[in-house]
Order: structure tokens, then C-alpha cells, then sequence
């Protein structure tokens, strides 16, 4: 009986350590006012002392709080925020979160359809809802995500999707946002011997044009109103010529990004977006006049070429800033995925390297949320928009200081618990126990 | 003109009859007459000239040279009168004779193994390795080839060392001549021995990398002696045989890279060889550390082609290296000339022949003297195979070995006539060499013109400009411009030349015929005019003119801008941000910052650090620097210094990284591959780093030995790597080792982690063994390659093993593990195998679940160096969590965290930073994960990771708190060296620009010249991370 009692003691324990996601927050149903913390609104401004109100999931007060009086019931909670910051929450752009769990099992995989134009490939219904990383990037503040579809010429369509949900249906923030096309490289690495060398596509102009003749055929075909569904690849483009969706091209160098723009026009597409950008500061003139943002290319990143300035990666947003470009910040690359809760470092590097420090924010919330058509509802603490926000106890850009006390998204109080929080808990028992 | 007809009357003298075993069909041709070439200037060697000269040859060789010589009655005079003579040219490096490289046999690799192995493929008593082809001669394979020796005779070449170019040792090499007949032409069978690091088509899978090449031409030298001393009674190996058969001839070595070029040169110290490195041309960028070698080099004339850097945008792809090389590599061989290192020259590498005499000259137009430049193609390479009295000079007794020129070789204008190769004569097409171009006078009995010659194209144009006087209109003189096009022929020694007329002296078609004189400076013949006239013309060149015409055409223009041409610096290393001077240790005074000791004495707030001739001095508040008033004060008001930052586990600075084809490579060294021109080392001195541990990849169970570097950017690999460095060696665990992530199955055991226990057992037990035997048997000197196989004791010296050797430094503590491990259960298994064994893992790297394990890892004394937040890479990470650290820290154990990653290691302050997020491990000792805590674990705690008095200046000054996202390094010390200072870094990066802005400009005159130009493509570096494989990093670095 006692080994009995024992057993069930012990299970009990486990279950404390779970390492399950932990259950998705239920829908507010008590309304919530943060006081007295700095407030970083998104779109460059700063509130001190700020008082920030939400119910039903739906900011309902962004105010100074000396400024303003409050009945004693007004909101249902209060939570003292003295010292601490509030930022609307992180968004990560071309990212992969739920479509992969561990890197080299391709069974986990998901990100990569074959073929080369697959404009129809949608990404939302492959997104995991139960991936363990999702919450590791949850608790260092990135709240919602673009969720991108790779590989091929056109990719497929990303989805914008925010972190706690039981199903990718309840996850969506927006689906299908728009369609990404790689622009063919213009140069390619070459590995032979040891020696990596670096040339210039041959089939480059070949590529170019097959783009050019698929988009021509989809134009034509989507040209005709209301005609029986037919070509499915071509039916994918639709809502990049109507307007309704976005295009987005991966393109890091100059020349690429130049044709891009140029595709933009011959081709009518209304809304385009460059993803990555290496050299995106060198034509940042034409990216303005045609108003392409970019979500730029890893921050905490090596200089493509040796001469490049050592910190050129590091000072990229900052360049971008200057030059008036509209740009998000992004991780694609090795460890994506899990890298991905480190974005709000990149903008603190940012930072150092010279882009104020509100724009460093609005990188990671207003900006991104703009580029993505979801701005009406999300990327800002301003009131009418989704309670999707974070308390952390320092500078949230900053590793040193970014402590999560709270997260909200759409007004629903997300728990920060992870596997990887579990198994610090069991294994701190487990010494503490010795 | 007579001369030339009797020239081409005289018949080559026929060899047949030097072939005395040989049956004749016909009458017997005799040698019985000799040739004089009279009136010659004469090169006997390459610093005597003699004027008015006579050379008589007889059977193939010299008889006598000089002035006043008696002609022998029976010798056919050949009047020289003009004409230059020069001993022919000898190259070393090439593989004339011996066809291409054999194919591969095999597309599996195979090597040969006890026990046997799936891939094994039987081929006779030979070693074990197809690498090793010290069986291989070339004198066996040699046949003459008309073609190639055409080709190689037409630039002056006469004699050539042929050697099979495949393989890391390639057998012996012939001395043989340009001639027709290989009975003649094979002068000597065995003249030399021939190395590289280049497994060629070897399909052994070992090696597979640069430092496996290494290791395994050091164990085939000690087998061979192993063999020598009796050896051969265990095992009839005829490889080895071989081997012992090449010592002592010249050796030679195909080094290429200049790194190479010091690497192999260690190998040859280890063996009391001298090697001959042929290079790449690239030593003027380390002139002295090639002249330490002591080597004699044999260098490429191959020069880069010019790039086209006319998009602004692709040019980006050519690296300030491969602009500067561009610039500079045609001085290689004057550089050489004047620090007097002995080079012999090879025109192996040149795209085609006719580029020899062009680079050559080029060469000698940045400073290579005219007789340094004979003197390496003729007595240098003669010496070096011991054949000065043979070939390489004109003197009684050598082998009539020389060419026949129309004036000075050195001319632009020079023409090869004739190669006499043995006495045997070569003509060079002479037709095709007369070269028209120039101006004339063209005398006809009415008038003279000014006649132009010139090439366009391969094509010769000819045009008469004639100015016709006009009849004043108003007074002034009016002249017209008239142009004839000239047609011009040449059949033979014969000239047609027509135009047409329409002048005061003569109108319509003009047709002239003739020939030229032998001098070539004059033609002359008779002419008929458009009436039919007949009449004698006659047409001299003219002296160049300096001042009217096109002058672009005969690239004297050229040439003058090159004797002007300015030539960018030098710079350390030839490389992006390179710098003109080494810098040297400064005596520092840095005052009013946060200092972060991790020393007992914590964080000083205003406190001072002073260093001196690369020591730290003193750290503190108020320092007395009185003894130093030299000392450059830093005020750092409000930043923060800190010990340099080191990466425990980096593979940074490494020409190659793994060697993965056996489940040891003890052997392998890191510190053989170390690259000192890897622009990350710059990148993370920006980054504060000072100190990296380059490991081995993670391929295999037993991994190489790492190398210990300080980042001394600049400097070579002995400079970088630190004296008296504790030795380490990389094992690993898990996935990798057990090739879990391969795309095919693996084969090699072990693939299971039950696997891994046993090979670890396995080969700890053989090298106990192997101490053992070494205990009982005579010592051997590891660097005594006398060898004397007539004493063969009862008792022989075993083999010496560098595997083995290795594996009992561990087993002696002399040599410490750091094991790449991710799971809990391999880990522990480890540490029973090496308690068993008596001995200590002294880090765990990677070590991702270590806090599963933090107890057992206390016990057993082992230090953790880790990832601060990595996971979820592959299945074995899967429980990784970035509380890791924290965990392991609070267990007492020493922990670090290291990079594995080119870009992270340059911000490893922030992923300090991270173990105060991730379980709130105080400030300073999350410092001490990136500076103490490595030092601790890599044993150089004594000199370096903390500021305190006597340790190495390794120090950074922050612009704000280290641990903050927002610091940046601003200046970076090691041993005392500013290495980084962004205010010098950005002074650089300007430098830069406009070094490059300049060469691009030269580029695009260059290609404007007409010079052949190719696409720009860059060679990018691989970055490492440790489960790279560099199965295919053939032994050459990145550039």
C-alpha cells in the first residue's frame, strides 16, 4: 500500500512536469488593465506610466496614466507593471514555426512542397498548433507569425497565424496572405574540392523568362471573370493580380532585386513585398518610389563577401531606416525554427548598430504587421486593436533583461510554460532533492 | 638569304646509329660529321656571354665553345652571324611523356584492411593505401611524345623532369630530353622522388581531408623506416620497398598554396628531407617564411587573367586578394630574385605555351634580372638534379642542348629559329615567325614613302599614308591626306606587295616583288607600275618614332606605361582588412572604466588595467605606471574591459576540418591545417574575441587533436598557435559518429551507440599494448630516418603509430579530450570507459542534456563547454534547454559556452548574456562561461581569461556592459596587440575602397588593352561547423 501511495506520488510529481504544451488560455472573460508600465506602442511612440485597459480580447484603453481617472471597478484585474515594459506582441515573418519540429527528421518536416510552381500550396493547413517550440518563442515574446511555405519557384501561399491555438482553423490571423516566388540567383554557390566558388548563373535569363511566361499565362487566365476552376496553378496567382494578395520575392542581390521591381510593373502586381534584401539598401530609391517593403535577412548574420563591412548585417535595418525603406526583421536560415525566439536580440543588435530604438520595435510589430495586411487588428497598443501584447520585466530587445511576466494575445492570458521550462523545473528537483 | 636556303639543305642528323642493340633495315646512316656554328653570340651559361662566337657539337654534345675555336675539318659550318645561342631550358614539373593520369578504377572506395572490409580489392603485396604510389616510375612509363615536345621546344625547353602527377607519394621521376627517340632521350631513370598532399585518383577512402594527407605521408615515412630495420620479415610490403628506394634523390614536392608550402616543409624537417616545392606562385605574400623553409621552389609563370569588372555590382565578386593578386603576381619571381631564394621556373600551369615568353618577360620587366631569369630555367634546375655538367650550360663534354634566336630573347621582337635537343636538330617554323611590322622607307625611283606594318588580329595590315602638297588657293598651304591600302604577302622568304597611287609621282596599282634580307630589316626586289614599267624598290625599316602615329598597335605603349606602373602595398595577411604593418605589443594604460577581472577582486568600477610588452601589469583603482611614462593612456569613461573572449570550440582559421573515413584519426593535427587568412579571424576580433580551440569535426568516435590559436591577425600558423599549448584531442558521440544523419546507411562501425563503447575499448586496449611493445623494444627517435637494413636485430624497433602514440597521451594525461556528446546515456557510458581506463574527460562539449548528468560529470571531474540556447536541430537535441548552463554551473562544474559557429563566436558576450536569462546565473560568472571558465577548461587559465598581473594581455574594452545586447567591441588585445580598434577598422574599410577603386580601374584599361579577361566568380570560404565533412577538401585551402 505504501509503495502503492508511493507510485502515485510519483505520478503526481510527473504530471507537474508534464512536458505537454501547456493548454491553450480560454478566451478572456475578465477584462484587464496594466498600470504603470512603459508602454512601446509600435509605431515609434512611447508611453510612460502607461495605462493599458483590454476586454473581450480587444484593447479598449492606451493612455498616460497620470492623465487619466479610473473608476476603482473598472477593469476586472489589475496588474501592477511598475518598472517593467509592455510591447504590442512580436511578429515573425517567413517563418517555418509548426511546419517542422526537428531539423534533420524529415518525417517532422513540412515546409517544402516538390515542383517548381505551386502557387496553390497553402501553409496554414500543415501548421502544428502542438509544436514544442512554438511556446519557446512564446515565452521571449514573439506572439504571432507568418507562416511560409518554401522552396520551388513559387513557394505557395504563407498564412499569419498567432501562438496559442488548439487547431491551425483557431490559429489563423489571416490566411493565405500571399504568395512567395524566389527569384532565381543570379549567382550560385559551388562546391568542388573543398573550394567553394561562387558564379554566376548560366541559366539565369532562362529562368527569368520561365517566370515571365507563367505569370503571363496566369494573368491571362485570371483574367477571365468568373470562368469554371480549371488550372490550379494559375487559380493560386489570382489574388496577387486582384490586388487581395501580396507577392512576396526572395531576393538578396541588387540586380535581382532591380529586375523584381521591374516584374512588379511589367506584371501589374499590386502588392509586393522583397524578402531578404542583402543588397536592399543599395536600391533603396526604387524600393521606395515603388513602394516595396522588405523583410530583411538575419541580422545576426556573417558579411556575404570579404570586404563587406564587418557589421554590415548588423547595421542593415539601420541603413534601411535611413534611407526611408519600410522593412520587418526575419531569421530564415540554419535553425530557423528554434532561432526564431531570438528575434527580439537581432532588433536589439539593430539598435546598437544605429536604428533608434522605437524602430527597432516597430520592426517587430507595427512593421511587419503592415506588411502582412494585418494591421487593422494587430502589430500596435492601440485601442480597438487585439490584446496581443507582453509584460516583460526589463528591455525585451535586450537578452540581458527580456523576462516575460505576462503575455496576452487577443486578450487571452497565455501560460510562458514550455517542455524546455519543464525539464529545467524537473531536473532543478532533481538536485534540490539530493 | 643564302644562309636560310642552306640551312633548311642541311639534313638532320640521324640519331639511328646511337641505338647500337638495335637491328637497322637499310644501309647504316653514320654520325661521322660535326657541326660549327660560327659568328654566334653565346650564352655558355646563364651570366657568360660571348661575342663572335664559335659552338662545335659532335654525336650529341659539345665539343668545344668559345672564341678562336679550330674548326674541325669534318664539321658542317653554319654561319651564326647575328644570332644569339642559348643553353636550353629544363622543367621540372611535368608529366611529359607518361599520358594522363590513369582514370579511376574503382567509383567505391576501397581500402585495404585486416579483417577485410566490404570494400576491399585485392591488388598484390602492396601498402595498403592506393594513395602511396611510391612503386610507381616514370622512367618505366616514359615514351617520347612529338606533339607535347614540339610545343615545350618551341619556348626553349630542351630537357624536363617527368614524374606522374597523382597521388601523395608519387614515385620516382626521369630525366629526360626533348629529343625523338626515348633510348636517346631517358638520361637518367631514377632522378628524383615526388610528393604531395594530393590523393589524386586514389580510391582508399583515407584521406579524406588535408591534415588525414598529412598524417599519412608522416606514417608511410616511419613505416617505411620500420621497414628498412626489418620490418620487411613481418610483411613483404612493396610499397614500402619502394619507398626506401627513393631516398636520397632530389624530392620534390607539388605544395602549391604557400600555407601548403610550410606544411610540407614541417613534414620534411620531421624526416631530414630538404623538398623542392613546386608553388603557386602566391610566396611573395609570405617572403619570410618561404626563405626560412631554405627550400629551392620551382614557381608557376601562370599569371591570372585579368577580370572583367566593368558591372559595379559583379565585381563585387572579385575579392581585394585575388585584384591584388592580379596586380602583383608577375613580380613573384623578382621578389624571389631579391631575397635571394633559389627558384628554378616551370611552364606548367600556363593556359598555352606561347604565354611563356610573354609572362616571362613581363616578369623581367618588374625587376627579375635577365640572367636570374636564365639561371632559373637552366642552371638552377641543373643543379638541383645534379646534372651542371650535362645540361643547363654550353661547355665541353654537356649534351648540345640550346636554341638558336634572331637577337636577345629578352626582345620583344626575339624569334626562336631552331632547338637543338642532343645534338639533334629542331627547326621552329622560322616562316611564321618573321614578323613585318614596323615602318619603312619604301624607296622607288620617283619617290620614297612611309610605309606602315602593322598586326591586326593575327592579320597583317599595311597602309601608306602620303601628304600631298596642294596648290596654294589663298596664299596658305593646303595639304591633302592621302591613305593606299597595301597589300601585303609572304610566301616563304618571298614579299608581294600591291597598292594604288593617286599621287604627283605615281598613279594606279603599283606591284612589287621581293625578298628579304637576313638580317630582316630591309626587303628588296622589282617592281612594275601601272603602265608596265619595270624598276627596282628596295625598303628599309626605320628607327620606332616616338612621337606621330599609332602607337597602341605595337605594344611599346605598353610597355612604357609598365616600367612607370605603380604597384599596390603589401599587406598582412593578403587578404580583406590585411594590414600594411604588423602590429606590435603596446604598452597600455587604460583608465576610468568598469573593469570585469574574474579574478576574486570582481568588477572595479573606475578602475585602470596597465599592460606592457604583452603582459598585463596591474589592475586596480589608482595604478602607479611611473616605471611606464611611454604608456598610451585610454581613457575609458563609462565603457568596460574584460578579459579577451575565448571559443572553446571553433573551427575558424582550418583549411580542413575532418577526417571522417575511419572511426580513428587519432593522427590527424589540427595544428598542421591552421590558416592564418580566414577573414573570420578578423570578423571576431571585432567581436572581442582573443583565444579559439580549433577541434576536429565530430565524424568519428576518435577525432584529431584540436589547436590552440591566439588571434593574431596577420601573423602565420606559428604565430597564432600558442606555445606550449596543452595538447587536446576531439572525440565524439552520438548521431554523428554513428552516421545517423547520413543520406545512405553507413557501413563503418560503429552505428549504434553500443558500438561506440566498444571501439573506444577496443582501441584504448591496442594502444596499451602498443606501449607495451614500445617498453620492451630499443627506442626509436622520432626523427631518426637513418635507416640500415643490414642489421636486423632479433629484437626490431616496433612500429611507430601515430594513432597509437597519440591515444597513450591520453592514456598518460598528456593529452586531454573534449567530447562533442549530446544524451545522457552515452555520456556516462564514457565516463566508465575512461575510469576504467585511468584517465579523465576533461570537457564535454556540446553536452546539451549535461544537466541530466551534472552529478556524475562532478564526480568524474569533467567541465562542460555548450550551446547557451541551441535544440531542436536533430533527435539527440531534442531535450536540450538553454537552462543547461545554469543547471551544470550550479552543480559545481566548470561550464562555457562556445560557438561551433563562424558568426555566432563573434557575439559569444551576448550568449553569455544568455545564461543570466536563462537561469539567472549572475553577471560576472556568466562572463567567466566566455573568458575564465574556457581558459579553465583548456588548462591556460595560468595566462590568460581573468586581468590580473602577469597574465597575457588579452583584454576588450566594451562600449557598455558586456553582457548587453548593446555593447560593442571597440578595442580588441591580444598578447598586448591592438588587433581591432574600430576607429582603425574604419580608416580600413576606406583604405579599402579605394585600393580597390584602383585596381578596378587598372583591371578595365587592362581589358581595354585587348588582354583576355574572365568572368569574376568568387572563391568563397566553407564556414565549419563540426559535423562538416570535408570529404572532398583535397588538401588545398580556400584560395
Amino acid at each position: 500500500m505504501r509503495t502503492l501511495l508511493f507510485t502515485i506520488a510519483l505520478l503526481v510529481a510527473a504530471c507537474g512536469y508534464a512536458q505537454q504544451n501547456p493548454t491553450v488560455a480560454p478566451k478572456q472573460s475578465q477584462s484587464i488593465l496594466i498600470m504603470n508600465a512603459t508602454a512601446h506602442v509600435g509605431n515609434g511612440g512611447v508611453i510612460e506610466n502607461a495605462a493599458i485597459g483590454f476586454r473581450d480580447g480587444k484593447l479598449d484603453l492606451v493612455a498616460d496614466g497620470k492623465l487619466i481617472r479610473l473608476a476603482a471597478n473598472a477593469y476586472d484585474v489589475t496588474i501592477d507593471a511598475s518598472g517593467q515594459q509592455v510591447y504590442p506582441g512580436f511578429i515573425a515573418t517567413n517563418s517555418t514555426l509548426g511546419l517542422n519540429e526537428l531539423d534533420a527528421i524529415r518525417q517532422s518536416s513540412d515546409f517544402a512542397e516538390t515542383g517548381a510552381y505551386k502557387p496553390g500550396i497553402r501553409s496554414a493547413i500543415a501548421y502544428n498548433t502542438d509544436s514544442e517550440i512554438i511556446p519557446t518563442v512564446r515565452f521571449n515574446g514573439v506572439l504571432m507569425g507568418q507562416i511560409t511555405p518554401r522552396g520551388g519557384v513559387v513557394s505557395g501561399t504563407s498564412c499569419v497565424m498567432q501562438f496559442d491555438a488548439w487547431n491551425w482553423e483557431d490559429a489563423l490571423i489571416k490566411a493565405d496572405d500571399g504568395i512567395h516566388l524566389n527569384w532565381p540567383s543570379v549567382f550560385h554557390k559551388h562546391y568542388d574540392k573543398g573550394k567553394v566558388s561562387v558564379e554566376k548563373v548560366k541559366t539565369y535569363d532562362q529562368q527569368l523568362r520561365e517566370i515571365q511566361t507563367f505569370f503571363n499565362e496566369a494573368r491571362a487566365y485570371c483574367a477571365v471573370k468568373n470562368a469554371p476552376l480549371q488550372e490550379l496553378r494559375f487559380e493560386g496567382l489570382r489574388g496577387v493580380f486582384s490586388g487581395s494578395q501580396k507577392l512576396y520575392v526572395h531576393a538578396d542581390d541588387a540586380k535581382a532585386i532591380q529586375e523584381a521591381i521591374n516584374f512588379k510593373v511589367s506584371q501589374q502586381v499590386q502588392h509586393m513585398v522583397i524578402v531578404g534584401g542583402y543588397d536592399a539598401h543599395l536600391v533603396a530609391d526604387q524600393l521606395k518610389q515603388n513602394d516595396i517593403p522588405v523583410l530583411l535577412r538575419r541580422v545576426h548574420e556573417l558579411p556575404m563577401y570579404a570586404e563587406d563591412d564587418v557589421d554590415l548585417p548588423y547595421k542593415l535595418p539601420a541603413l534601411l531606416h535611413a534611407a526611408g525603406v519600410t522593412f520587418a526583421l526575419q531569421n530564415e536560415g540554419d535553425m530557423e525554427r528554434m532561432g526564431a525566439r531570438n528575434l527580439p536580440f537581432y532588433a536589439g543588435t539593430a539598435v546598437a548598430y544605429g536604428l533608434p530604438y522605437e524602430e527597432a520595435v516597430r520592426s517587430l510589430t507595427q512593421a511587419p504587421a503592415k506588411i502582412l495586411g494585418i494591421d487593422s487588428r494587430c502589430g500596435t497598443l492601440e485601442v480597438g486593436k487585439d490584446a496581443t501584447l507582453f509584460i516583460s520585466k526589463g528591455d525585451a530587445l535586450d537578452m540581458r533583461t527580456n523576462a516575460l511576466t505576462h503575455a496576452f494575445i487577443q486578450g487571452r492570458s497565455v501560460l510562458l510554460r514550455s517542455k524546455q521550462t519543464d525539464l529545467y523545473e524537473k531536473y532543478k528537483q532533481k538536485y534540490q532533492g539530493r | 638569304m643564302r644562309i636560310f636556303v642552306m640551312w633548311l639543305a642541311l639534313i638532320t642528323v640521324v640519331m639511328a646509329n646511337a641505338q647500337p642493340t638495335f637491328p637497322y633495315n637499310g644501309i647504316l646512316p653514320k654520325d661521322v660529321t660535326s657541326v660549327a656554328f660560327t659568328h654566334a653570340t653565346i650564352f655558355t651559361d646563364y651570366q657568360t656571354r660571348m661575342d663572335e662566337a664559335t659552338l662545335v657539337i659532335e654525336k650529341g654534345r659539345v665539343v668545344a665553345v668559345g672564341k678562336d675555336i679550330a674548326i674541325p675539318a669534318n664539321a658542317v659550318v653554319m654561319d651564326m652571324k647575328g644570332k644569339f645561342i642559348y643553353p636550353s631550358f629544363i622543367d621540372l614539373f611535368c608529366d611529359y611523356g607518361l599520358g594522363e593520369a590513369a582514370p579511376t578504377k574503382a567509383t567505391e572506395p576501397h581500402q585495404r584492411m585486416r579483417g577485410g572490409s566490404a570494400n576491399e580489392t585485392p591488388k598484390g603485396a602492396f601498402g595498403w593505401n592506393d594513395a602511396i604510389n611510391a612503386d610507381y616510375s616514370a622512367a618505366a612509363n616514359f615514351t617520347c611524345k612529338e606533339d607535347a615536345a614540339k610545343e615545350m621546344r618551341g619556348i626553349g625547353f630542351g630537357a624536363v623532369l617527368t614524374h606522374k602527377m597523382d597521388g601523395i607519394v608519387r614515385g620516382s621521376g626521369a630525366l629526360v630530353t626533348l629529343g625523338s627517340e626515348p633510348n636517346q632521350s631517358l638520361l637518367r631513370p631514377q632522378a628524383s622522388s615526388h610528393y604531395s598532399f594530393n590523393k589524386g585518383t586514389s580510391t582508399t577512402g583515407y584521406p579524406s581531408s588535408l591534415m588525414g594527407s598529412i598524417a599519412l605521408l608522416r606514417q608511410s615515412y616511419y613505416d617505411a623506416q620500420w621497414y628498412a630495420r626489418g620490418g620487411a620479415n613481418e610483411e613483404r610490403n612493396l610499397s614500402l620497398e619502394a619507398m626506401n628506394g627513393l631516398s636520397g634523390l632530389p624530392a620534390f614536392f607539388d605544395a602549391g598554396d604557400k600555407w601548403n608550402l610550410f606544411r610540407a616543409d614541417k613534414v620534411g624537417d620531421e624526416f631530414g628531407v630538404q623538398y623542392i616545392m613546386k608553388t603557386n606562385g602566391t610566396e611573395y605574400q609570405r617572403m619570410s617564411e618561404v626563405a626560412a623553409t631554405h627550400a629551392t621552389l620551382v614557381v608557376p609563370l601562370a599569371f591570372p587573367e585579368v577580370y572583367d569588372v566593368s558591372d559595379p555590382y559583379v565585381s563585387r565578386l572579385v575579392g581585394l586578394d585575388e585584384m591584388k593578386h592580379w596586380e602583383m603576381a608577375p613580380s613573384n619571381c623578382a621578389m624571389l630574385a631579391i631575397q635571394k631564394i633559389p627558384f628554378a621556373i616551370t611552364s606548367h600551369g600556363l593556359n598555352e605555351r606561347a604565354q611563356f615568353w610573354k609572362n616571362l618577360r613581363k616578369a623581367v620587366k618588374r625587376g627579375l634580372s635577365e640572367s636570374d631569369a636564365l639561371k632559373s630555367l637552366t642552371a638552377t634546375p641543373a643543379q638541383l638534379l645534379n646534372a651542371t655538367s650535362e645540361l643547363g650550360s654550353l661547355r665541353a663534354g654537356s649534351w648540345a642542348n640550346f636554341f638558336i634566336a634572331s637577337e636577345s630573347i629578352f626582345n620583344e621582337s626575339a624569334v626562336m629559329h631552331e632547338n637543338w635537343v642532343q645534338g639533334e636538330r629542331f627547326v621552329i617554323e622560322a616562316a611564321k615567325q618573321i614578323k613585318l611590322v614596323g615602318r619603312y622607307e619604301l624607296k622607288l625611283p620617283l619617290h620614297s614613302y612611309e610605309l606602315k606594318v602593322k598586326e591586326v588580329e593575327g592579320k597583317t595590315k599595311a597602309s601608306i599614308q602620303h601628304v600631298k602638297a596642294a596648290k596654294k588657293d589663298d596664299g596658305t598651304a593646303k595639304n591633302d591626306t592621302l591613305n593606299y591600302n597595301v597589300n601585303i604577302t609572304m610566301a616563304g622568304e618571298l614579299l608581294t606587295i600591291s597598292f594604288e597611287a593617286n599621287d604627283e609621282y605615281y598613279s594606279g596599282v603599283l606591284r612589287l616583288a621581293g625578298d628579304i634580307s637576313d638580317d630582316r630589316i630591309s626587303w628588296s626586289g622589282r617592281a612594275q607600275d601601272a603602265a608596265g614599267n619595270w624598276m627596282d624598290w628596295k625598303a628599309l625599316q626605320m628607327p620606332k618614332e616616338e612621337k606621330i602615329g599609332d602607337k597602341k598597335e605595337s605594344g611599346e605603349k605598353g610597355k612604357e606605361n609598365e616600367t612607370k606602373e605603380v604597384l599596390g602595398e603589401m599587406i598582412f595577411p593578403f587578404t580583406a582588412y590585411g594590414m600594411k604593418e604588423k602590429p606590435k605589443a603596446e604598452t597600455v594604460w587604460i583608465q576610468n572604466a568598469t573593469v570585469w577581472t574574474c579574478e576574486s577582486s570582481g568588477k572595479i568600477e573606475n578602475g585602470q588595467v596597465l599592460m606592457h610588452n604583452g603582459k598585463i601589469v596591474a589592475v586596480g583603482k589608482s595604478l602607479d605606471a611611473s616605471k611606464y611614462p611611454q604608456a598610451r593612456i585610454i581613457d575609458a569613461r563609462g565603457k568596460h574591459v574584460t578579459p579577451g573572449i575565448i571559443d572553446e570550440h571553433s573551427h575558424i582559421a582550418l583549411a580542413s576540418v575532418n577526417e571522417g573515413e575511419q572511426a580513428c584519426s587519432a593522427e590527424v593535427e589540427e595544428a598542421r591545417v591552421v590558416w592564418p587568412e580566414d577573414i573570420d579571424i578578423y570578423r571576431q576580433l571585432s567581436g572581442g574575441v582573443t583565444c579559439s580551440q580549433l577541434l576536429h569535426g565530430s565524424a568519428n568516435p576518435i577525432g584529431g587533436q584540436s589547436a590552440l590559436i591566439k588571434l593574431h591577425w596577420g601573423g602565420n600558423a606559428e604565430d597564432m598557435l600558442v606555445d606550449n599549448a596543452p595538447g587536446f584531442i576531439k572525440f565524439a558521440l552520438g548521431e554523428n559518429v554513428k552516421q545517423s544523419n547520413w543520406y545512405n546507411d553507413g557501413s563503418r562501425f560503429p552505428q549504434t551507440r553500443m558500438g561506440v563503447e566498444q571501439l573506444y575499448y577496443d582501441h584504448f586496449i591496442r594502444a596499451r599494448e602498443y606501449a607495451a611493445a614500445h617498453m620492451k623494444s630499443p627506442v626509436v627517435s622520432a626523427t631518426n630516418n637513418k635507416r640500415n637494413a643490414a642489421i636486423v636485430s632479433p629484437l626490431i624497433a616496433p612500429r611507430v603509430d601515430l594513432e597509437m602514440q597519440t591515444l597513450n597521451e591520453i592514456l598518460n594525461h598528456q593529452r586531454f579530450v573534449t567530447c562533442h556528446s549530446y544524451v545522457q546515456s552515452e555520456i556516462n557510458m564514457l565516463m566508465h570507459v575512461a575510469d576504467s581506463m585511468h584517465f579523465k574527460l576533461n570537457t564535454f562539449t556540446h553536452i546539451l542534456e549535461g544537466y541530466k548528468v551534472a552529478d556524475k560529470m562532478k564526480a568524474h571531474g569533467a567541465g562542460a563547454s555548450s550551446f547557451s540556447d541551441w535544440w531542436a536541430y536533430k533527435y539527440e537535441v531534442k531535450d536540450a534547454i538553454p537552462y543547461n548552463g545554469a543547471l551544470m554551473w550550479e552543480q559545481g562544474i566548470t561550464v562555457a559556452f562556445n560557438s561551433d559557429d563562424a558568426e555566432m563566436a563573434r557575439r559569444l558576450n551576448q550568449e553569455a548574456a544568455k545564461a543570466v536569462k536563462y537561469g539567472n546565473v549572475p553577471e560576472e560568472e556568466a562572463l567567466k562561461f566566455v573568458t575564465l571558465n574556457p581558459a579553465k577548461l583548456l588548462h591556460i587559465d595560468n595566462r590568460t581569461g581573468s586581468l590580473a598581473p602577469g597574465k597575457d594581455a588579452d583584454v576588450v574594452i566594451w562600449s557598455e556592459n558586456p553582457l548587453c545586447i548593446y555593447a560593442k567591441a571597440e578595442k580588441t588585445f591580444v598578447d598586448g596587440i591592438c588587433y581591432f580598434d574600430s576607429e582603425r577598422d574604419a580608416q580600413m574599410r576606406k583604405e579599402m575602397a579605394t585600393e580597390r577603386a584602383r585596381l578596378i580601374q587598372k583591371m578595365l584599361s587592362a581589358k581595354s588593352a585587348g588582354e583576355p579577361t574572365r568572368t569574376p566568380g568568387f572563391k568563397d570560404k566553407k564556414h565549419f561547423h563540426c559535423d562538416t565533412l570535408d570529404q572532398t577538401s583535397q588538401g588545398i585551402s580556400f584560395k
